[in-house]
C-alpha cells in the first residue's frame, strides 16, 4: 500500500485551526452560562419565620458550632434550609443516555477506520 | 535538514534518529508522586465539600470511598498501560496506539480541558485566599482579586517554562507540606494529641441522610473531586528516568496517599462543622480544612492550614500547567494540532510554545466563569476520560495479550477493574445529570463537533503509519 | 493608599514581568534556532533505542 503523504500546513492555516478550536471551547463553556441554563440552584422551599436554632432543627451541639462560626439563627436561615431539587424527567435522562452512547459510538467507529489504516501502513501489507 | 554543530553547548542532548531537542529525562518516582498528589490534594482543601451539600455527611463518605474504588481502578489500569506506552501525552498516546486516532484526539482534549479548568479553579481559589488574608490583616473593603489570580497563573507558567526539574521539585516540597498539614490537623483535633473538638454523633443527629438515597448518588459527582487528576502522572512519562518502574510506583503510592488524605479530611471536617455549612462551598465553607482550624481556637493551626490551602492550590495549578502543556505538545508533535506546538525549548527542554499558549486560555476561564461551572467542566472532561480507560485496557489486553509485549506492571484481576470502572462512570454520569445535565449535553455536543472537525479536516495533516511509534508486534485481529 | 493597594500593584507588576520574560525568551528562541531543530522531538525515542539495541546485539 502506498504511504499516505500528508500535505504541509501553512502558517495561516495553522492559525485558523487554533482560532476555530479556541472559539469552540469558549463557546462550550460560556453558551450555557449566557443562556442561563447552567448550574444546580438551591432554594429554600419552606422558610421559617422568626427562626430559632430549635425551629431550624439544630440541636445544642450544632447550634454551638454555628455560633462559633459567627452565625445567628437569622443569618444561618438560608444556609440551613436551602435544598437541591433532584426531580428530573425520564425524557431528559433518556436524551442524556442517547447522547453519551451516540458520542462514544461515533468516535469508536471513526477511530477504528483510521486505526486500520495506521496499522496497515505501519506493518505493511 | 539544517546543519547543526553537534558539539554546540547551546543545543545539547542529541538523541538518536536525528533528534536534536527532546524533553529532558531527569525525574524520579518522588516527582511522579508529587505531580499526581500535588494536582489532587487541593481537592481535599476545597471543592469536595460540595458532596456534603449534595447528600449530607454520610453520603459524602460513601461517595469518597466509591470514588476511591473508581480511582484505584484508574490508577491500576493507567499504571499498566503507561508503564508500557511511556510517552508525553499520557492517555492521549495510549489511545493513539490502542484505540485509534479520533479517540486519541478526544482524549487529548479531555486532558487539556480537565487540567486547564482545574488550573483556573485553583487560581480563583488562591485569589480568594489572598483576599481573606487581606481582610484578616485589617484591609478595608474588598480586595481586587484579579492581579493575584493572574500572578498565580503567570508565575507557575514561568516556572514550568524554565524547566521541569525545578517545577516538580517545588511541587514536591509544597505538596508534602500540605499533606503534613492535614495529618497535623487530624492529630490535634481528634483528641490523639491534646483535647479533641470532634463531635460526630451530636452533629449528625437528625441529619444523617437529608436527601435519602438519591443524595448518595448525587454526591458522587463531587466525590470525584477528592482524587481528580491522579491520572496526570502519566504525562511525565517522557521526563522520568525510568518510566517502567517510576510511573507505577509513583502513581500507586499517590492513590494510597490520597485515600488516606480524603478519609482523614472527611473525618476531621464532618466532626467539627455542621453539614449545611460544610456542604455549601459558596456561602458556607469555601475552604473546609481551614474553617476547621479556625474552630480549633489555635492560631498556629489557622496559619498552618491557611498556608496548606494556598500551597495545595499552587501545587495543583503547577501540576496542571505541566500536564496540560505536555498533552497539547504531544498532539502538536503528531500534527493532531498545528505542528508549531510540537516545539521543545533548546535550553530549558520544555514544550515552551504549548505552555505560553495555554496561559491566556487559563486566564479566560479563571477571570470569566464562576467557580462551580469551572469545576464541573473539569470533572466532566475527567469523567469522559475515565470512561475511555476501561475501553482502552480491554482493547489493550485483546490486541496485545500478556506475553506478546513486555509490560512494566501488570494489574491484577483483569477485567474486573475495567468493568467496575465502567459501571462507576455510568453512575457518576447520572450524578452529574442530576445537577448539571445541560452542561453535560453542551460539553458532549462540543466534543462531537470537534470530532467531526478532526475526522473530516484536521486528520489530513497527520502522518498515518509514523504516528505509531511503539516497537510492538502487529496487534492481534488486524 | 494602604499596604494592600501596594501589594496589588506589586502583583500586577510581577505578573507583567513573568509574562514579558516568557514572551521575550520565546521570540528570541524562535529567531535563534531553525524551526526543524525546535520541532525535532519525536515520540518513543527511548523505545526506539531499546529496539535498536536488541537488533544489534
Amino acid at each position: 500500500m502506498a504511504h499516505y503523504q500528508p500535505p504541509a500546513q501553512g502558517k495561516a492555516s495553522q492559525l485558523i485551526d487554533v482560532v476555530v478550536l479556541v472559539v469552540l471551547t469558549v463557546g462550550a463553556l460560556f453558551v450555557p452560562i449566557w443562556l442561563g441554563l447552567a448550574g444546580a440552584a438551591k432554594s429554600v422551599t419552606a422558610p421559617v419565620a422568626n427562626p430559632t436554632w430549635e425551629s431550624l432543627n439544630q440541636n445544642a451541639a450544632q447550634a454551638a458550632r454555628y455560633e462559633a462560626l459567627g452565625f445567628t439563627p437569622e443569618s444561618a436561615h438560608d444556609l440551613i434550609l436551602s435544598r437541591f431539587d433532584y426531580s428530573f424527567s425520564i425524557g431528559a435522562l433518556l436524551t442524556m443516555i442517547v447522547v453519551i452512547v451516540l458520542y462514544y459510538f461515533l468516535i469508536l467507529r471513526f477511530s477504528e477506520v483510521e486505526y486500520r489504516e495506521v496499522i496497515s501502513e505501519k506493518f505493511g501489507e | 535538514m539544517t546543519e547543526v554543530d553537534i558539539t554546540s553547548k547551546t543545543i545539547d542532548g542529541i538523541g538518536p534518529h536525528g533528534v536534536k531537542v527532546g524533553l529532558l529525562r531527569v525525574l524520579g518516582p518522588a516527582h511522579v508522586w508529587a505531580l499526581g498528589v500535588g494536582i489532587v490534594l487541593v481537592g481535599e482543601y476545597m471543592g469536595w465539600n460540595f458532596a456534603v451539600g449534595k447528600g449530607g455527611a454520610y453520603a459524602a463518605l460513601i461517595a469518597c470511598w466509591f470514588a476511591g474504588i473508581l480511582y484505584t481502578c484508574v490508577a491500576m489500569i493507567d499504571s499498566e498501560v503507561t508503564s508500557t506506552v511511556a510517552s508525553a501525552g499520557g492517555q492521549y498516546t495510549q489511545a493513539k496506539h490502542i484505540v485509534g486516532p479520533l479517540m486519541a484526539f478526544n482524549v487529548g482534549l479531555y486532558l487539556v480541558f480537565a487540567y486547564t479548568m482545574l488550573e483556573a479553579a485553583n487560581a480563583i481559589t488562591a485569589g480568594y485566599l489572598v483576599s481573606v488574608v487581606a481582610t484578616m490583616t485589617g484591609h478595608e473593603g474588598d480586595l481586587n482579586q484579579r492581579p493575584f489570580i493572574i500572578l498565580v497563573i503567570m508565575f507557575l507558567a514561568w516556572l514550568n517554562y524554565r524547566g521541569v526539574l525545578a517545577t516538580l521539585t517545588f511541587n514536591l516540597v509544597i505538596t508534602a507540606f500540605a499533606f503534613a498539614a492535614i495529618l497535623i490537623l487530624f492529630l490535634s483535633t481528634s483528641g490523639i494529641v491534646g483535647a479533641g473538638i470532634m463531635d460526630h454523633a451530636a452533629l449528625f443527629e437528625g441529619h444523617a441522610l437529608p436527601y435519602g438515597w438519591i443524595g448518595i448518588l448525587a454526591s458522587l459527582h463531587f466525590g470525584l473531586w477528592f482524587y481528580l487528576g491522579i491520572e496526570g502522572t502519566t504525562q511525565a512519562a517522557e521526563e522520568v528516568r525510568s518510566p517502567a518502574r517510576a510511573l507505577p510506583f509513583g502513581t500507586l503510592a499517590g492513590i494510597m496517599t490520597l485515600l488516606i488524605a480524603a478519609t482523614l479530611t472527611w473525618y476531621v471536617c464532618s466532626g467539627v462543622l455542621p453539614w449545611e455549612f460544610l456542604g455549601d462551598g459558596v456561602n458556607g465553607s469555601v475552604a473546609p480544612l481551614f474553617d476547621t482550624a479556625r474552630l480549633s481556637g489555635s492560631t498556629g493551626l489557622v496559619w498552618l492550614l491557611g498556608f496548606g490551602t494556598l500551597f495545595a492550590t499552587l501545587a495543583s495549578a503547577n501540576g496542571c500547567i505541566n500536564d496540560a502543556s505536555r498533552a497539547w505538545f504531544a498532539m502538536g508533535r503528531d500534527k493532531y494540532l498545528p505542528g508549531w506546538f510540537g516545539a521543545v525549548h533548546p535550553r530549558y527542554r520544555t514544550p515552551y510554545r504549548a505552555i505560553v499558549f495555554l496561559v491566556p486560555i487559563a486566564l479566560i476561564f479563571a477571570l470569566g466563569a464562576p467557580l462551580d461551572q469551572v469545576i464541573t467542566f473539569s470533572i466532566l472532561s475527567g469523567l469522559l476520560g475515565y470512561t475511555f480507560m476501561p475501553l482502552n485496557i480491554i482493547l489493550f489486553r485483546r490486541k496485545w495479550p500478556l506475553n506478546s509485549i513486555k509490560r512494566g506492571y501488570e494489574h491484577p484481576f483483569h477485567p474486573l477493574p475495567a468493568i467496575m470502572l465502567l459501571s462507576l462512570c455510568g453512575v457518576t454520569f447520572f450524578a452529574v445529570f442530576l445537577g448539571y445535565g445541560t452542561q453535560l449535553v453542551a460539553m458532549i455536543g462540543f466534543y462531537i463537533v470537534v470530532s467531526l472537525w478532526f475526522h473530516f479536516w484536521r486528520y489530513r495533516f497527520v502522518n498515518r503509519g509514523a504516528q505509531f511509534t511503539m516497537p510492538w508486534p502487529k496487534p492481534q485481529g488486524y | 493608599m494602604g499596604l494592600w493597594n501596594w501589594i496589588e500593584y506589586g502583583a500586577w507588576a510581577l505578573s507583567a514581568a513573568f509574562g514579558l520574560h516568557m514572551v521575550l525568551d520565546w521570540l528570541r528562541t524562535d529567531s535563534t534556532y531553525p524551526e526543524d531543530v525546535l520541532t525535532s522531538s519525536r515520540e518513543g525515542e527511548l523505545e526506539a533505542m531499546a529496539e535498536e539495541h536488541k537488533v544489534t546485539s
